[in-house]
């Protein structure tokens, strides 16, 4: 019998910024190649529905100032599911500001404080300066090691609690912070990144890794995902990584 | 009388522009720095007494600043334009000064200027000008600007600095529309005041919710991206009656639009069949547009009407090559909207090779990130596409945006090097649809022009 994965995209209406819903297409693509169906679904705002039924999460980054109705939809109860799937071991993928609603709050610049969702240990305060450009980080060994090529585009600077994992080290760029040499956060089965780009598709040993974690989770077993010809997918890869290295993307 | 450091700063701006153009440089900016190093506001005394309209938002400046040139042109006065595409601070100084005499004073009357949305602010308290267009706003060059809302902030603080010019509003544009809110400025709308294509939510909304309160908003039509008949359910904003406007389209091709427009002013309505040499909807908001700024500004409507229909493309922008034999049409694509625009039109068309180039200089912004809202799948599905090059800095990324459209991996070739993609481009036995992003339209401009005898656009 052929394999399914479930995909809930939450709140594809408001956050939809920087081309982040590639990374659907591209769980998508890269499950159909290999034969395992997959079922996307739209959890849009004010939508009341029962989140246990998926294995992987999608939260992509939005505008400042469509955030706050956003916020309304996830006190009245869809928040608290979130953060039950987080503890039950399903997978996330968090991107920008969709990664800094998983931790406690955001405090702006001004000191104004903005209660977030709680589901991972960690905080965002609002910086003067934006963080922006092409970057690159080394994944840690727990979510496969491989180099990550992004775009980071925040102002929030993002500190983890102690005994709370980034994502990955820091190569060039700012990541969390811009202090620390950390990006993103790795908890349970959340990964959470700042990285635009859309992220996954240059990245496919990234994709992978997070759609083999979702898949052993429904499965309860080891899963070996079948190679793919990702020669396109490394060209894009390398020549951004170069340019990174080397300063010349300008 | 004027002061000896406008004089100055007009020769600075001289020299340096000459010299530039004996080295056979089309730079730009340098020229206004030399002019402003002596005076920083030297473009408010060689901007002295002209007539002006200055047009802004994300897409269609250039084609619109064209469409008002190519009509004023038309009944014989000499128009001052900034055609060259330097829209900011120095470079809209550079093209005055050069219009001035060594005493700062204006030789031509009239001007019509392309203004970057957040140069506005800068260019048109010192220009004060008749009308200020602005077309519209999508989400561009993010990583410049942050957000589309703070566009919007960067274009009205502008208008707030020149209170004296009459707004000219797309108000099919939520976004654009809001404007009108808190300015003391005098107000017009144009727009399209029927649906056109499939009434469905655009995938990626650019104004999904109401600027002022939050609520999702309702069409009772669109036309393209999030452009129509919006309205807020909840605090009733909704689109404005429009003064000048499309209210059908008649016939659409590749060689332009037939539309009907209508005139109001206070009871009395006109109605006019007009035909529009440039195609794609959106060189009917170009048009309308122009239209209805062209008349703010007091100039006679027959003039552009008639002009329209034999308008010529800008730089880039729909312009068309034959390139030993092989038809080439360049179509300027900076952002999603945009983009889908340009995809519906070329997949409309019989056997062709597609050509994409993606850099990501400065002027066009690092982050490339747009191409994945861009709806490329349209391109991909499409049968009559033989062949697609991609080319430029980001090229590999292209390649893999329409690897996940769909496009099978044979049919895409990359190409590094605008020589060697012009000479794949000459081999092509089908038409040539060439959709480049701003930097790479220049430098692949450059080089088709030198092939085959085009203009350079420094010298337009």
């Amino acid at each position: 019998m052929s394999k399914v994965l479930k995909i809930c995209h939450l709140y594809p209406e408001v956050l939809n910024l920087y081309g982040d819903r590639g990374n659907i297409l591209c769980m998508k693509k890269r499950l159909e190649w290999r034969g395992i169906d997959v079922d996307v679904h739209e959890c849009k705002l004010g939508d009341k529905q029962d989140l246990s039924d998926y294995d992987l999460f999608f939260i992509g980054g939005g505008q400042d100032f469509e955030q706050e109705v956003l916020l309304e939809d996830l006190r009245s109860g869809k928040g608290d599911e979130i953060k039950k799937a987080v503890n039950d071991g399903k997978t996330f993928l968090c991107i920008c500001g969709g990664y800094q609603m998983m931790g406690h709050y955001y405090e702006t610049h001004e000191g104004v404080k903005c209660e977030f969702l709680g589901a991972v240990d960690f905080h965002t305060i609002g910086g003067k300066e934006r963080m922006i450009d092409n970057y690159a980080f080394e994944l840690g060994k727990e979510s496969g090691g491989s180099i990550v090529v992004g775009y980071e585009n925040h102002s929030g600077r993002t500190y983890l609690a102690d005994g709370i994992k980034p994502l990955g080290r820091i190569i060039k760029g700012c990541g969390n912070n811009g202090e620390d040499m950390t990006e993103g956060v790795r908890y349970n089965n959340v990964f959470g990144t700042y990285s635009h780009g859309p992220v996954l598709p240059k990245n496919p040993k990234l994709c992978d890794f997070i759609l083999s974690t979702a898949l052993e989770r429904r499965y309860g077993e080891k899963i070996e995902l079948e190679p793919l010809p990702d020669a396109l997918e490394m060209q894009a890869h390398d020549s951004v990584y170069d340019k990174i290295i080397s300063g010349t993307i300008k | 009388m004027s002061s000896i450091k406008t004089m100055l700063g007009v020769l600075a701006c001289k020299g340096a522009r000459a010299s530039l153009r004996v080295a056979k440089s089309g730079g730009t900016t340098l020229p206004g720095r030399a002019a402003m190093f002596f005076d920083k506001n030297i473009l408010a005394d060689v901007s002295k007494n002209m007539d002006i309209i200055v047009v802004t938002g994300t897409n269609g400046k250039t084609t619109t600043c064209n469409m008002l040139e190519q009509a004023l042109s038309s009944t014989g006065v000499d128009v001052l334009a900034n055609k060259s595409g330097a829209n900011l601070l120095k470079g809209v100084t550079a093209e005055f000064c050069a219009n001035a005499n060594w005493k700062g004073v204006p030789k031509k009357k009239y001007a019509i200027i392309e203004c970057d949305e957040g140069a506005l602010k800068q260019v048109v308290p010192l220009i004060k000008p008749k009308v200020i267009l602005v077309t519209n706003l999508f989400r561009d060059q993010l990583d410049r600007y942050g957000e589309v809302t703070h566009t919007l902030e960067q274009i009205r603080m502008g208008v707030e600095k020149a209170p004296e010019s009459i707004l000219c509003l797309n108000a099919d544009c939520s976004l654009t529309a809001s404007l009108a809110k808190d300015v003391p400025n005098k107000v017009v709308y144009y727009g399209i005041d029927c649906p056109y294509g499939e009434q469905k939510e655009p995938e990626v909304s650019d104004a999904k919710y109401c600027i002022n309160c939050g609520e999702e908003y309702k069409y009772e039509y669109h036309t393209y991206a999030h452009l129509g008949g919006f309205y807020c359910p909840k605090c009733g904003y909704k689109r404005s009656q429009t003064n000048t406007a499309v209210t059908a389209i008649n016939k659409l091709s590749a060689k332009g639009t037939d539309v009907t427009m209508e005139f109001r002013s206070g009871d009395k309505v006109d109605k006019e069949n007009v035909l529009i040499s440039l195609p794609a909807i959106y060189n009917v908001y170009n048009a309308v547009g122009a239209v209805c700024a062209y008349t703010a500004a007091g100039f006679k409507r027959e003039d552009i009407l008639k002009s329209l229909s034999v308008t010529s493309s800008s730089f880039g922008r729909m312009e068309t090559f034959d390139l030993d034999g092989v038809d080439v049409q360049m179509i300027l694509v900076k952002n999603p909207a945009g983009c889908n625009q340009a995809l519906t039109y070329v997949t409309s068309m019989d056997e062709y090779e597609a050509v994409i180039c993606l850099n990501d200089k400065t002027a066009d912004g690092h982050d490339i990130s747009w191409i994945w809202d861009a709806e490329y799948e349209r391109l991909a599905s499409d049968d009559s596409l033989k062949k697609l090059i991609v080319s430029g800095d980001r090229a590999e990324d292209i390649a893999l945006r329409l690897k996940y459209a769909g496009l099978d991996e044979s049919k895409i070739e990359l190409i590094k090097g605008w020589d060697n993609l012009v000479n794949a481009m000459k081999k092509s036995e089908y038409p040539v649809f060439v959709l480049p992003n701003y930097t790479s339209m220049l430098a692949l401009r450059k080089t088709l022009a030198e092939v085959t005898g085009a203009e350079e656009f420094w010298k337009g």
